[in-house]
Parts: C-alpha cells; sequence; structure tokens
C-alpha cells in the first residue's frame, strides 16, 4: 500500500515538474523528459545544439524548479566557458586569510546542487577534464583534503556543434561521463510561431518559476528509480544492445560495460519520468540513442547515421517476436 | 596447429551438394559413354565415377581448411604413381598384376581429374566457365570420333553437358555470392555465362576447322549411303532401312538419306540360308525377309507407323543377343495369329549377321521361331552371330512370285497359278470387325479421295480382290500415249511444287517416279480404299544368286525393300510387290563369298551364372539349371554348381572375340562344348539334370564361352525401349508441368493470406490466458499491418502505434501500452485495460478494413516479399 503510494506520488511530483518546465520550454517534451531522465538516474546531461535553440534556459528552468529563484534550498551555479578559464575558477581556491594566518578554501562554483556548464567545448581541456572529473567522483580533491560535493550535484553542460569553430571537442572518454546526451534543435513551425506571438509571456514565466520540488523531492524520486522493474527480457535486450556495438563493422569503439549499466540506469528513470514503474520497449526505442551515440566512434559518417538504428531495430524484432507470457517468472530468450 | 577455415561448413556442404554431386552425375554420364567406345575402361562406369566423385569430394573439403594445393597435389600424384609402380611389380599371376595396374591407373587418372575439378570448384571463380568448356569440347570430341554425327548423337551428347554448364556455372557463382546483395549477383552471372559462349564459340570454331575434313566425309557418306551411316554406331542396318522406308515414301525430311544411287552401298547385311526349294526340285525358292509391319498411318506426320498394339498380332520380334546360345525362343501363338491355315508349311533357315545389329531379327513371314546359334571359328571374322529361325511360310509366298514379273514370262506364269488359287476368293472377309477397321483405315482428306477416286477407276473391271491387285500392278507398269512407261523407278522422286501437298498424290498424278515406298504406300492406299485389309511389310528382298551354294541368300544394304502385304481368309498375309523394276541400273553380279559350312556338332550347352573364376588355371564353376545335351533339354529342380575347364575355349559377346579377363563372378553366361568326350557320351532313358551331370567329366571340357548382357542392363534396357517406344506425350508433360507450376505459383501467393487467416482465427480465440490472448491479437494485427505495407519500425510499439493511429483513427495506442504493461511489468492488469485487450482486435481491424481499399487490401496481400520480411531478422 506504500509503495503504491510512493509511486503515485512520485508520478505526480515528476508530472508537476514537466508541466513547470514546459510552461517556459515550449515544444520540447521529449528533451525535457531526457533531462530529467539524467536527473533521476544521478547522472548529467549533455545538450549540444547551435545557439539560440534553449538550452541555457532549459537548464536554469530545470535548476529553478527545484531550487527556486533565489531560494537557498537548492543552488544553482552558472558557468560560461571560455578559453581561458581555468580549473580553479570551477574549483575554487585557497585564499590567505589574514585573519586565521592560515589559507582557507573559497569553495568554487562547483559546489551546488545544479550546475549549468554552458559551452563546455569552449574551455580548455584542462578545466573539461577538472569538472568531468567532478561529475564522476561527486568529491573534490584540493592537496590534502577531500571536500565532497553536494548529494545533488546535477551538471546540464552545453555544447556547441563540434565543427562550430573555436572549440575542443570532449574527448570520448570524457563524454562517457555524461549520462545522456540531447540535441535540442529547432521548434517546429507552429511552436516557433507561438513563441514569437508570446515571447513576453515566456519571458515573463523564465523570470518567475515557480519552486515545483524540493530537494528531498529530487532524492525521493532519484529513491523511487532504483525500484522501477526491469524485465530481464530487456536486461538481455541490452546486453545485446551493448555487445552488438562491439561487432559491428561501421563502428570502431563499442560501449563499454559501464555504458550498459548507465543504459540500464538511464531506462529505468526514463520509464519513470513517463510515468511507469516498468520499462518497456519503447523506453529502449527511444532511450537508446540519447543514452549510445555519444559513446560510440564510427568509422565513417555514414556509419553513423545507420549503425546504432540497425542494432536497435534487430533488437526491438527480437523482442516484438518474444511472447513473454508469465509476467513474474519469464525467463526472456537471449 | 589449429586448421584455418576457408569456408564455413555451410558452405562446403553446398559446394558438396550442389556442385560435385551434379559433377558427379555428369561425370557418370559421360564415362558411360565413353565405356561404351572404349574396351580399355573395362566397362566399369559406376566405379570410374565413384573414384570421380571421391576425388572431388575430397578436394573440395579439404580445401577448406586452407591446405596448400601444390604440395599436397604433388604428393598425392607421387603417392599414386608410387602405389601403381608397386601394383606393376607384384607378382600374383601376370594376368592379374596387369589387370590391377590398369585399373589402379584408372582409378588415380580418374581420382585427379575429380581432386582438381574439387579444387577449381572451391578457390577459382572462373573454374565453372574452364570446366564446362572442357566437357563440352571431350564431348564433341567423343561423338564425333564414335559415332557418326547424327543430330540425336549431338543432342543426346550435348544438350545435357550444355544444360550442366550453365547450372554449373550460376551455382558456383551463387555459392560465392551467398553474402553479396542481389544486382551484382546477376551482373556476375551474365559476365559469366557471357565469357562462357565466348568461350564456347571461339573453340568451337576451332573444333570446325580442326574437324573439317572429317564433316565433309560424313557429308559425303550420308549423301551416298542410303541410311547406312549408323552402321557403326548401332549396327543396325535393318532398323535404319525400315527408318527409310517408314520415312522415305511420305516425308520430303529424309530426302538426302535417299537421294543417292543404291548401287553404291554394297555393304553386306546378313547371309542366310532358307531350306526353301520348289517342290520335289533343287531350285531355291527365295523368300522375302521382313523385319517390321507399317500398319498404321499417321495423317499428321505422313509416315507410317510401327504399331504394338495391332490386331491379331504376327511379328515374332525376339531379341537374338538376349536369348542363350542354342536356347529357343519360339512363339506358337503367332501362327495362329497369323489366320493362315492353308498352304502353309514350317520352313527352316539360318541367318548369319554381318552388319545387322545382334538384338535384330529378320526372317521371311511368318516366324515363330528363335535359335541363336554360335558361327564356327574360322567365320567369326566374317559373322557376327547367327540364328537358326522357323517360320509359318505360305506357298503363295515367293520371291518370284511376289515380285511383279515385269516381262518375265516364266515368273507370270508362276504368277498366274497363284492368282487362279486366290481368285477363288471373291470377297475378302476380316476376321473381326477391329481387324477391317485397322487395316482398311483410311485419311479421309481430299487427297486420299483422289486416291480412291483412282483406285475406283484403274479397278473397276477387276472383281475379285485378287484381280484388283493385279489391274493395281498393272496401273503401274502401264504404257503412256507415247509407249514409254508410266512410271519410273526412281531414288529420286524430286520434291514437290508446294510442300504441303501429300508426297503420295504427287508420286500418283504429277512426278510418277519414285522407290519402293512410294508404291508400295500408294499401293496400300489404293487397296485400303477399296475395302482390302493390307499393311506395309519392310525388310529385305531375296534374289537367288548363287549357283554354287543353292539355298544361301547374301543380303546387301541396297536390297532393303518395302513391299505391300493383303490379308485372304484362309491364306493370311500374302505378300504383294508392285515397285517397277529399275531400268536404269543392272543388277551386277554380287561377288558373294562363302557360306559357313560345317557347323560343328555341339554337344553340351550350359547356361548359368558364375559363381567363382580362376583365371590362372582357367576354371570356372558356373551355377546353372538348364542344360542342352545332344540336343535334348534338361532343366534341374534347384540350381548346380558345375565346374568347367575353360583353357580351350573362346569367349565371345554379342560384337565379337574378347578376352577371359573380361569374366566377373556373377555374369550370366553360356558355355558350350564340342569336346569328343561328350560325342559318344550318349543319354539314356530315364535320365535328368542329376544323373546326367554324374557321369559328365569333372571338369566339363568347354570351346565356347558367350557373355550374355547383365540382367539389369537388359532390363534397364528393355524399359528405356519401352519409354521410347511409348510415344511420349508432350503435351501433357506440358500441362502436367505447367500444372504443377501453377499450382506451386497459387500456394506461393495464397500464402501470405492463409499466414493471416490463421494468425486471425488465433487472435480471434479467447482460450488461453489475457496474455496470450493480448499476444496472439498483437501478432495478428502486426501481421496485417506488415503486409498492407506498414511494417514496424524501431521507433518502438508506442511510436508505431501512434502513427497507425493518426492514419487511419484507431485506437492501438492504448492497447499497446497495456501490452507492452503486460509483457514486463509484475503488475497485473486493470479490469478497464482488461476490457481494452479482449475488444480492441475486432474494432480496430474493423476499422483498420475499412480505411483501407479493397484494391490495396488486395495487391498488399500478394506481395509476398512483405510476409518473408515479417518473418526473417532485418539487416
Amino acid at each position: 500500500m506504500e509503495d503504491t503510494l510512493q509511486t503515485e506520488q512520485a508520478l505526480h511530483l515528476i508530472q508537476k515538474l514537466t508541466d513547470n518546465i514546459e510552461t517556459v520550454i515550449k515544444g520540447k517534451r521529449e528533451q525535457i523528459k531526457f533531462v530529467l531522465t539524467a536527473l533521476l538516474a544521478k547522472g548529467h546531461v549533455l545538450i549540444e545544439d547551435n545557439p539560440g535553440t534553449g538550452k541555457t534556459v532549459m537548464a536554469k528552468t530545470l535548476a529553478q524548479s527545484i531550487s527556486g529563484s533565489g531560494s537557498s534550498d537548492a543552488q544553482f551555479k552558472r558557468i560560461q566557458f571560455t578559453p581561458d578559464l581555468l580549473p580553479m575558477d570551477l574549483i575554487g581556491s585557497h585564499i590567505f586569510d589574514d585573519a586565521k594566518k592560515d589559507f582557507v578554501f573559497k569553495k568554487g562554483p562547483l559546489f551546488c546542487h545544479f550546475l549549468l556548464a554552458d559551452e563546455i567545448n569552449r574551455a580548455s581541456p584542462k578545466v573539461q577534464s577538472a569538472l568531468l572529473e567532478c561529475m564522476a567522483e561527486n568529491q573534490i580533491t584540493i592537496g590534502e583534503t577531500t571536500y565532497p560535493l553536494e548529494q545533488l550535484f546535477f551538471t546540464i553542460a552545453t555544447q556547441n556543434p563540434i565543427e562550430t569553430e573555436g572549440t575542443y571537442p570532449l574527448p570520448t572518454a570524457q563524454l562517457d561521463r555524461f549520462f545522456i546526451k540531447i540535441y535540442f534543435g529547432y521548434v517546429d513551425e507552429q511552436t516557433e510561431l507561438d513563441i514569437y506571438k508570446d515571447y513576453l509571456g515566456i519571458q515573463t514565466n523564465l523570470n518567475q518559476i515557480k519552486q515545483v520540488l524540493s530537494l528531498s523531492d529530487v532524492l525521493h524520486l532519484q529513491h523511487q528509480t532504483e525500484k522501477v522493474y526491469i524485465h530481464d527480457a530487456l536486461i538481455v535486450a541490452v546486453r545485446n544492445i551493448i555487445r552488438a556495438t562491439r561487432s559491428h563493422p561501421e563502428i570502431s569503439l563499442g560501449a563499454s560495460t559501464r555504458s550498459g549499466i548507465t543504459f540500464l540506469k538511464c531506462l529505468k528513470a526514463f520509464a519513470l519520468v513517463n510515468g511507469r514503474f516498468y520499462v518497456t520497449e519503447d523506453d529502449l526505442a527511444r532511450l537508446s540513442s540519447a543514452v549510445l551515440d555519444h559513446r560510440l566512434i564510427y568509422r565513417s559518417k555514414e556509419g553513423k547515421q545507420k549503425a546504432l538504428g540497425q542494432i536497435i531495430a534487430v533488437e526491438l524484432d527480437r523482442l516484438r517476436r518474444l511472447n513473454i507470457q508469465t509476467t513474474a517468472t519469464a525467463s526472456p530468450a537471449s | 596447429m589449429k586448421l584455418g577455415k576457408h569456408y564455413s561448413f555451410k558452405k562446403v556442404m553446398m559446394q558438396l551438394l550442389l556442385l560435385v554431386l551434379p559433377a558427379a552425375v555428369l561425370a557418370c554420364f559421360f564415362l558411360k559413354r565413353v565405356n561404351a567406345y572404349y574396351a580399355i575402361l573395362g566397362n566399369d562406369w559406376i566405379s570410374q565415377a565413384i573414384y570421380f566423385t571421391i576425388g572431388c569430394s575430397l578436394a573440395v573439403i579439404t580445401f577448406r581448411y586452407r591446405f596448400r594445393f601444390l604440395p599436397i597435389s604433388l604428393g598425392l600424384a607421387i603417392v599414386l604413381s608410387f602405389i601403381y609402380q608397386l601394383v606393376q611389380r607384384l607378382q600374383i599371376g601376370e594376368f592379374d598384376s596387369f589387370y590391377a595396374a590398369i585399373t589402379f591407373y584408372i582409378f588415380s587418372i580418374l581420382f585427379l581429374i575429380g581432386w582438381l575439378a574439387g579444387y577449381g570448384f572451391s578457390r577459382s571463380r572462373n573454374v565453372s566457365i574452364i570446366w564446362s568448356t572442357l566437357l563440352l569440347l571431350l564431348e564433341i570430341a567423343l561423338v564425333s570420333r564414335t559415332s557418326d554425327i547424327t543430330v540425336s548423337a549431338l543432342i543426346s551428347g550435348i544438350v545435357p553437358i550444355l544444360i550442366y554448364s550453365f547450372y554449373s556455372i550460376y551455382t558456383a557463382e551463387l555459392i560465392r555470392n551467398t553474402n553479396e546483395n542481389e544486382t551484382q549477383f546477376t551482373f556476375f552471372i551474365g559476365k559469366r555465362l557471357v565469357s562462357f559462349a565466348l568461350l564456347i564459340f571461339i573453340l568451337l570454331i576451332g573444333l570446325l576447322s580442326y574437324f573439317k575434313s572429317d564433316f565433309q566425309a560424313v557429308e559425303k557418306a550420308w549423301g551416298g549411303a542410303k541410311g547406312q551411316t549408323n552402321q557403326d554406331q548401332n549396327g543396325n542396318n535393318g532398323e535404319s532401312m525400315t527408318q527409310k522406308n517408314k520415312e522415305g515414301g511420305l516425308q520430303n525430311k529424309d530426302q538426302t538419306r535417299l537421294s543417292g544411287s543404291l548401287n553404291k552401298d554394297k555393304q553386306l547385311v546378313f547371309v542366310a540360308k532358307l531350306d526353301h526349294f520348289f517342290e520335289s526340285t533343287k531350285i531355291p525358292n527365295p523368300l522375302y525377309f521382313t523385319s517390321h509391319y507399317f500398319t498404321r498411318f499417321d495423317t499428321l506426320t505422313q509416315t507410317f507407323e510401327v504399331d504394338e498394339n495391332l490386331p491379331h498380332n504376327d511379328l515374332f520380334k525376339p531379341d537374338p543377343s538376349k536369348i542363350p546360345l542354342y536356347f529357343k525362343e519360339s512363339d506358337t501363338n503367332i501362327i495362329s495369329q497369323s489366320l493362315a491355315t492353308r498352304d502353309r508349311k514350317v520352313i527352316a533357315a539360318d541367318v548369319y549377321k554381318v552388319g545387322l545389329a545382334p538384338e535384330s531379327f529378320v526372317a521371311p513371314s511368318t516366324a515363330f521361331y528363335c535359335q541363336p546359334i554360335s558361327v564356327p571359328e574360322e567365320y567369326k571374322n566374317l559373322y557376327r552371330s547367327a540364328y537358326t529361325t522357323k517360320m509359318w511360310v505360305s506357298d503363295l509366298n515367293s520371291a518370284y512370285f511376289i515380285y511383279n514379273p515385269a516381262g518375265n514370262t516364266e515368273l507370270e506364269k508362276f504368277q498366274e497359278l497363284r492368282f487362279a488359287k486366290l481368285r477363288a476368293i471373291e470377297q475378302i472377309k476380316s476376321p473381326d470387325k477391329p481387324f477391317e477397321t485397322y487395316y482398311t483405315y483410311m485419311p479421309a482428306n481430299a487427297e486420299y479421295k483422289r486416291i480412291t477416286a483412282l483406285a475406283q477407276k484403274i479397278t473397276q473391271n477387276a472383281a475379285a480382290p485378287i484381280d484388283k491387285i493385279i489391274a493395281i500392278r498393272d496401273y503401274f507398269l502401264s504404257k503412256d500415249e507415247f509407249n514409254q512407261p508410266l512410271f519410273k523407278y526412281s531414288d529420286n522422286p524430286g520434291i514437290p511444287g508446294i510442300p504441303s501437298a501429300s508426297k503420295l498424290n504427287y508420286f500418283l498424278f504429277e512426278n510418277r517416279k519414285g522407290y519402293c515406298a512410294y508404291y508400295a504406300g500408294a499401293t496400300l492406299f489404293m487397296l485400303r480404299s477399296l475395302g482390302i485389309p493390307s499393311r506395309l511389310a519392310a525388310g529385305f528382298l531375296a534374289t537367288d544368286r548363287s549357283s554354287k551354294n543353292p539355298g544361301w541368300y547374301w543380303f546387301y544394304a541396297d536390297q532393303a525393300h518395302a513391299w505391300v502385304q493383303v490379308y485372304f481368309q484362309g491364306y493370311g498375309w500374302i505378300d504383294f510387290d508392285t515397285t517397277v523394276p529399275d531400268v536404269n541400273t543392272q543388277q551386277a553380279p554380287q561377288p558373294d563369298g562363302t557360306p559357313p559350312t560345317d557347323v560343328p556338332a555341339t554337344y553340351l550347352v550350359v547356361e548359368g551364372q558364375v559363381n567363382a573364376i580362376d583365371t590362372l588355371r582357367k576354371r570356372i564353376v558356373l551355377q546353372t539349371k538348364r542344360m542342352l545335351y545332344h540336343d535334348t533339354e534338361f532343366v534341374a529342380s534347384q540350381e548346380r554348381e558345375l565346374n568347367l575347364d575353360v583353357s580351350l575355349a573362346r569367349l565371345l559377346n554379342d560384337t565379337g572375340n574378347i578376352g577371359l579377363s573380361a569374366i566377373k563372378a556373377g555374369m550370366r553366361l553360356t558355355a558350350v562344348s564340342r569336346a569328343e568326350v561328350l560325342k559318344t557320351l550318349f543319354t539314356q532313358a530315364g535320365d535328368n539334370f542329376e544323373t546326367l551331370v554324374k557321369r559328365l567329366p569333372n571338369p566339363i571340357p568347354i570351346d565356347e564361352l558367350k557373355l550374355q548382357t547383365k540382367t539389369e542392363e537388359k532390363k534397364a534396357k528393355e524399359k528405356e525401349k519401352k519409354t521410347e517406344e511409348t510415344p511420349f506425350n508432350w503435351f501433357r508433360f506440358l500441362y502436367l508441368t505447367l500444372g504443377v507450376l501453377v499450382g506451386l505459383t497459387l500456394i506461393i501467393f495464397l500464402l501470405p493470406f492463409l499466414i493471416g487467416w490463421v494468425l486471425h482465427l488465433k487472435a480471434k480465440s479467447t482460450k488461453g490466458s489475457i496474455a496470450q490472448q493480448a499476444f496472439a491479437k498483437h501478432r495478428a494485427l502486426i501481421y496485417y499491418l506488415n503486409q498492407m505495407g506498414y511494417a514496424a519500425n524501431s521507433n518502438g510499439p508506442h511510436a508505431y502505434a501512434k502513427n497507425i493511429d493518426e492514419r487511419f483513427q484507431t485506437q492501438l495506442a492504448p492497447f499497446m501500452a497495456i501490452y507492452q504493461k503486460l509483457k514486463y511489468s509484475t503488475q497485473g492488469l486493470t479490469e478497464a485495460e482488461q476490457g481494452v485487450v479482449t475488444t480492441f482486435y475486432t474494432t480496430n481491424l474493423k476499422q483498420l478494413k475499412k480505411q483501407l481499399r479493397w484494391k490495396h487490401q488486395l495487391l498488399s496481400y500478394l506481395t509476398i516479399n512483405r510476409t518473408f520480411q515479417f518473418f526473417s531478422k532485418p539487416k
């Protein structure tokens, strides 16, 4: 009984959050869901697209929906990455305190709950790796002291397309830290018209984003995510997909086992974001590309467009044929 | 060492099945033909084909693992040659080791050829072309060397190889390209076939120029010989003659074969001793030798045909080559079937074959008995085989009588005597109705009406049937207004201007030139139009030319003849010959040889199966049941083994002398003894097989052994013959093939619908758990949509359902969600959800069917590749 209550509560919370974000971000429901998926899976998200498609707004809205504007409940920090940015600008540095006659640690912007790392690929690799280290370890070590980051530390990084000038492309190994990479893309015709008509309203909304979720709510949701049921057949499917990326002729570097775990986490989170307590084929179909695409190195451009699609198509086809009858004790065929 | 696999197991199996097996079959076919012509091969084509196949398969399997080809092949060749040397030196009796060496030699050659072919199949792309070309060339060379180039020989030899060539090129490419896509595949096939055709073309040109002289010689032979070119191939002179008679008369197709002069071909066909003399004189009375009756006329092809099912069949057709030496085959039914009771007697004749095929049988009508006899040693080179025959001969038949006398007053007198007898018959009465309708059948055609009119005009003054026959004969002999013969004999009767015109009409009314078949054919129709039962007889005319050997007749190829037989009740079938004499050619005296005289007496003949053979001591153990001793036949109650001493024996088969090495256990043969020991060992009263054998010397000295064709082969041959004889109904075959094809196509095109139907029924049933129902419904719906061209994609079920819903205003998405829940969650369904599962299928299907047009549905169900896609894995 308690479970059901918690479930419904969780679903309600997610619905509230999504609706709140949608007041500002129009026509981006799928992307919102992906971002929330990354949040619930205790991961980070990378948004890639041309400037002016709403990446920053998205990150801001999410942060404020939880932290509220100016509220101290959850801290939201934003760093605009530039080529001359240094690691200390992120982490913080020891400053000599005249009063104590000692060096004290001045925390950098990383010590927050929501971090918007804008245009991450503009910064030098040194800075990028500093950030990504923190994302992975959830703690910062300076000298002899280790400073833990907040329990909820969620990074929304944005980057311009690799081809744009003046960028330092992130290495694949570091891209791996991001659970999900999404492309924002331009909104459709009608939505764009709506945005133009109501840009003032949106502007006001952005300034007055309500806090709908508390920090503990988010932690609760993260906890609930772990409980989402995933059928063995789907775990087999994930395994198959991950393994297939390693042997596909168009892919030179396949996905790692860690990627598989991340994939599973994301699947659960995505199911919850979609209002379910179980993972389905749909989740697999919709999420695979967002989770896996940036982890793979392709041999050619053509392969980049096709390879993953092929792998997923094969697996979905297999799943579609599966006749899983006894839901509880099903033994999936591999 | 781990062996690297060159091909997958599947591919090797495909090669073995699709390339090696057909190659082996073709090798069988080819080796069988080669064996028929080259004695050295020992006529053992099955094991030879097996050698080839072993080599081929081994090579394919070996090269699956990247073995080096050259060292292995070289090693193999060395090992084989070493074993060959070893076998040659082995001392197991000179005879056996030679035999073994030859056998091994053949084995190694064939094995190596197979080895090379197998290697080629598995390694090289172009080998199929080279292999096919090579086979084709070998076959052409074989055909041109061993038999004359007739169309049938060419076709039967080359067509299978040609078909195989295309097959192997196609299949080799198919196997090679199992992974490649379609367009490239057809391109490669096209390329291979074109290069194959080019290669064949170039090589054919070379071959033609090389064999040009041979071909010209063959052409000449065709022009000059009256159908004798087949002689070497089958030796079947009688056959080819009748062929001529059959086709020549009314078909202009074979004109070339008949256009030459008769006198050019003086090949001896057979020699016969006919024990038939004029009553109480020593003057020989020759008889025509019949080989076939042509009773039916096929209006479609304008040819006379041999009919197996003629009413009151009185044709005795034994195969002398299949009767054991000195054993008899007789059919006394023939005598009653001949329907002759008056003026008939039994006459015996000995026929010594020269050019005539071993299986051919000729005798004056009506023969009913055949006993193969052996040819005396000194005549062995001259005569191939011989038989004694007996026939039920009419006194009214005589070559002198049946010949139209053509001015010979002596003969005319004889004829008048015969005619007087037959004139007593005023009306020919057929024994029964089928007989009458059969033997007086005539096509109802304007052209034949003209013949009828002519026959009636000629015979208007004749009352008795015999007078009508004489009137027809006289018509052919009559003179025109310039006192020139109205009809002339010609081997070159010319071709009628209008191709469709009946050849006979042209002969009777315009050209009036022709040879025997023309005269016989015209006479036959005139007689039949008058209601007189008649048929064509084909065989050889006999001329008595030997003053030194009375009763002996020599038959040359140019004596092949056709004439008419007329039925007279009581007298049976009587020969009539209406062919006018050939004024242009004189009957040059024939240089007759000496007849085989002093046939030694044969005392013992046993026929049976060889159980064992000792080539060193020259002994044979024969298992037998039948024995002829001093012309009395003894049959044992059970098979017995006899020891035969064959040290002095000659071994014969149908074509001549062969070596003792040809005998193998299991063969059937006839042993003949002329030993002096047996001469005085007479049979006693009450002797049976067992008691007689006890008194015979052991081993029995044997003078002659005659090999018989193996029983299985005999049966196969008979079967072959039967299939040949029953006219193959091409239309039926065509209809059958078409029917099967249509059926298959129908099934294939109905398949999508049938599968859909089955799935639909399963979806409709409410059996099983809700999950099972949902699964069946989901499957049926997905199948239906897939068949309609809306295949499930990789966007996931929800997106797919939404897409369909938007397009057809259906409610798939809710079901899809429930189905996913059912499939992947542990939660149970609510009642509302269960309701959706049970009801959604029919309503949504209805909606879909409403939206989709009837024509679209029909066409979609015919698109079978969608069905295949549905059941196949995505690429």
